[in-house]
């Protein structure tokens, strides 16, 4: 294999995938570490004769296809969530087997259709969630996928559901929140159901396993990208970057293609000309799960931070909240602040503001979808960290608001006042 | 922007600033030693780019041009990007920077600036000069000053006067501010149950106070010396209830409401000399037409305002993408 970049790869988590696997999906799944054993597509000792682009040659002659493989493939769709919809692409095509429905940008009429049919008081994300489901019908989906979550995201497929199915759309939905928690066959069974009687479980676990490393490669990336975006000589060419690398992830199939892809994109985005002062104003940005991390949800926050030539971290990211969340262990890290947790994301938002304030970056900005409680209760507690360790923060609360210039008029604001804050030192 | 020829050096430079908000309109014009030489206050009424043209036409009557020649223009408030268009400005900031700006710089010992408007309100935390920390009110106007002023007119009294007859008051009722929708049929409630008006706009005055204290100064250490600004800040009844919720002496300047404006005026002042020119006074002989236009070049169907001057068009916003980005005139 090829070791272009190693600093880079030294960026990308740990092995065994197999253990992540597990953490992601539950204690339920043990059964997918012996598979991953034989099915892992990554690297390990083998030999083979010949170039190695032929197909191994087969015992027994292929069978004749059967009926039911004549039919189209079942469209399935997702829910847009930043740049995800690329692992959930892969997601759809090599572990599910089945046509996934792209659904472009989304745009103000997305949210209008979604809040149009949502309760008034729902938090934002299902708002912008009923919408792409909306739109994902309108544009031919047959099945509609939504993920359990550790808040009222759980509740949100049940519910989205029932509304679609009163506004008179027909479809089948996968939901994942009603088999969360039971064991793999559990999870096999209900998308052979739905999607796709065929699924090949060997494919399956070994497609989900380059699917978490795609996501992973994918947050790794954008860390990096928000690091020096704000500094590019000519304004808009990391943001190109991005856009290429986004799309050559997009056409990754192995996991091999996405560890390479991840490689000449992080190569590709350090060769940038950049002017980056060595005291660059550093935002951390903290907050809910979909909202912080979801461009359209929170009014390209990033983009407009990014413009104003700042070092962004953003620490809530899939990686960090599914794939390598260790609950207890973020927890000790501000023992001072929490005894308990308070579900979803509030121990990653407390611990992410308190690395911020240690590490000494200038601002922390805190975003939320209006009325998320889980994202309440963490504000008496960064207040403290903001008065103990110093350090501004400013809470954004989001609803299904279109006009940015009162996000704007804070964001300038804060942004005025850090540096003159930093100046003034 | 035109620039007159006679620019005689032996004029005094002199800076405007400019603060459009969504119920009044303010302008300051501040000679070269950073002084307050014309004032200016008035309603916006609905319409910003009328505004500045009346504020613009009230400050041009106070100053001697042939001494002062107003070299730049700083706009702030929420039409801040509108009137910045119009007049050319060299520096257009939100005015939470605005009111940091000039708050520090006539209380250099300030440590708290609590702010109200006619729809936002603030609170600012400065440490040594510098502003630390600040929180806005979020989504609502509850405790507003056009909350105040919707009540004022509920109770047949003028928004001015509310405050002298709230400190007549013994009892002042207790009003629930939290949100004005709950505030209007409590405030009905205890009229129709017979309490005394000056009880009920004390209790106003008081909710309004520690509304602000419960929400936007959540979490915020307020400490003295304290500077409280914006057209409420005229209200003594809310400055009373300040007082007594803080335990410390709350200061309003005679010319706190020009605060945002004479922060802009300050920022127009440090803009480099090359980018200041002379400002004509003439937005009156230009006719000033904003038009929203839907952009169909992408999905999203952004809208963005265009804002011509006769025909020219100068400036637009909104859009959120380069397809619609529109080729204004730069100067």
């Amino acid at each position: 294999m090829k070791r272009t970049d190693d600093t880079a790869r030294a960026d990308r988590a740990s092995e065994p995938l197999a253990m992540r696997a597990a953490n992601f999906l539950g204690e339920a799944i043990d059964a997918v570490d012996t598979l991953t054993r034989r099915y892992d597509d990554g690297p390990r000792a083998s030999c083979a004769a010949g170039d190695g682009t032929r197909a191994p040659s087969r015992l027994v002659e292929k069978r004749a296809a059967k009926k039911r493989e004549r039919h189209a493939k079942t469209k399935v769709a997702f829910l847009r969530y930043g740049y995800y919809d690329i692992g959930f692409e892969f997601f759809v095509k090599h572990v599910l087997d089945a046509e996934f429905v792209d659904l472009g940008e989304s745009t103000k009429r997305t949210l209008e259709l979604g809040a149009a049919a949502s309760n008034d008081f729902v938090c934002a994300p299902f708002k912008h969630i009923l919408g792409d489901y909306i739109e994902a019908l309108e544009a031919g989906a047959d099945v509609l996928v939504q993920f359990t979550g550790p808040c009222r995201l759980g509740y949100y497929g049940e519910l989205q559901e029932s509304i679609l199915r009163d506004m008179g759309y027909e479809f089948e939905m996968l939901n994942f929140a009603e088999v969360a928690g039971k064991p793999l066959k559990d999870y096999i069974a209900v998308c052979k159901k739905k999607i796709n009687p065929d699924l090949s479980v060997p494919q399956g676990v070994a497609g989900m396993l380059t699917a978490f490393k795609m996501i992973e490669c994918l947050d790794a990336y954008n860390d990096r990208y928000l690091a020096v975006a704000g500094f590019d000589d000519e304004p808009g060419a990391s943001r190109e970057a991005r856009e290429r690398f986004f799309a050559a992830m997009r056409s990754c199939k192995t996991r091999r293609d996405v560890e390479d892809a991840f490689d000449r994109g992080v190569a590709e985005l350090e060769a940038i000309a950049r002017h980056k002062p060595a005291d660059a104003l550093r935002i951390g940005i903290v907050g809910e799960y979909f909202t912080a991390v979801d461009p359209r949800s929170n009014l390209d926050l990033e983009r407009k931070l990014l413009s104003m030539g700042v070092e962004l971290a953003r620490m809530i990211n899939v990686t960090n909240r599914n794939i390598h969340y260790n609950e207890p262990e973020l927890r000790r890290s501000v023992s001072e602040y929490a005894t308990y947790d308070m579900g979803p994301t509030s121990t990653l938002t407390i611990a992410a503001a308190k690395r911020y304030a240690d590490e000494g970056f200038d601002g922390i900005v805190h975003v939320k979808s209006s009325g998320c409680t889980p994202e309440i209760d963490c504000m008496p507690v960064l207040q403290r960290i903001s008065r103990d360790k110093h350090i501004p923060i400013l809470f954004l609360s989001y609803d299904s608001q279109t006009s940015d210039t009162g996000l704007d008029t804070r964001i300038e604001a804060f942004y005025d006042m850090i540096a003159m804050r930093k100046a003034s030192r | 922007m035109s620039t007159t020829e006679s620019t005689a050096p032996a004029r005094r430079r002199a800076f405007l600033g400019i603060d459009t908000g969504s119920i009044s309109t303010k302008g300051v014009i501040i000679d070269d030693e950073l002084d307050i030489i014309a004032r200016t206050y008035l309603w916006t009424e609905g319409d910003p780019s009328r505004a500045a043209e009346r504020v613009i036409d009230d400050l041009e009557k106070q100053i001697d041009r042939d001494v002062f020649d107003v070299v730049a223009v700083g706009t702030t408030g929420s039409a801040r990007r509108l009137v910045g268009a119009m007049t050319g400005a060299q520096m257009v900031k939100n005015e939470i920077t605005a009111h940091a700006v000039g708050t520090t710089h006539l209380h250099p010992d300030v440590r708290t600036i609590l702010e109200i408007g006619g729809q936002d309100s603030k609170i600012i935390c400065v440490e040594d000069g510098v502003a630390v920390d600040y929180a806005m009110n979020t989504l609502c106007a509850a405790g507003t000053g056009s909350f105040l002023s919707s009540q004022a007119h509920r109770l047949g009294v003028e928004v001015e006067d509310f405050g002298a007859i709230a400190l007549t008051s013994k009892k002042p009722a207790n009003i629930a501010a939290r949100c004005t929708v709950f505030a209007e049929s409590d405030l009905v409630h205890k009229i129709q149950m017979g309490y005394a008006r000056e009880d009920v706009i004390a209790g106003l005055c008081k909710a309004v106070a520690t509304n602000y204290l419960n929400n936007v100064g959540k979490g915020k250490k307020i400490e003295g010396p304290v500077v409280f600004q914006g057209g409420v800040s005229k209200n003594i009844g809310v400055v009373h209830f300040f007082e007594e919720a803080l335990g410390c002496e709350v200061t309003v300047d005679a010319d706190g409401h020009l605060m945002g404006a004479y922060g802009a005026a300050l920022l127009a002042a440090g803009t480099p000399p090359e980018k200041q020119s002379s400002f004509a006074f003439d937005i009156d002989d230009f006719e000033f037409k904003t038009r929203e236009v839907v952009c169909r070049k992408c999905p999203n169907h952004c809208e963005i305002v265009c804002v011509y001057k006769d025909d020219d068009l100068i400036d637009s916003w909104g859009n959120r993408c380069e397809n619609g980005a529109l080729k204004a005139k730069r100067r």
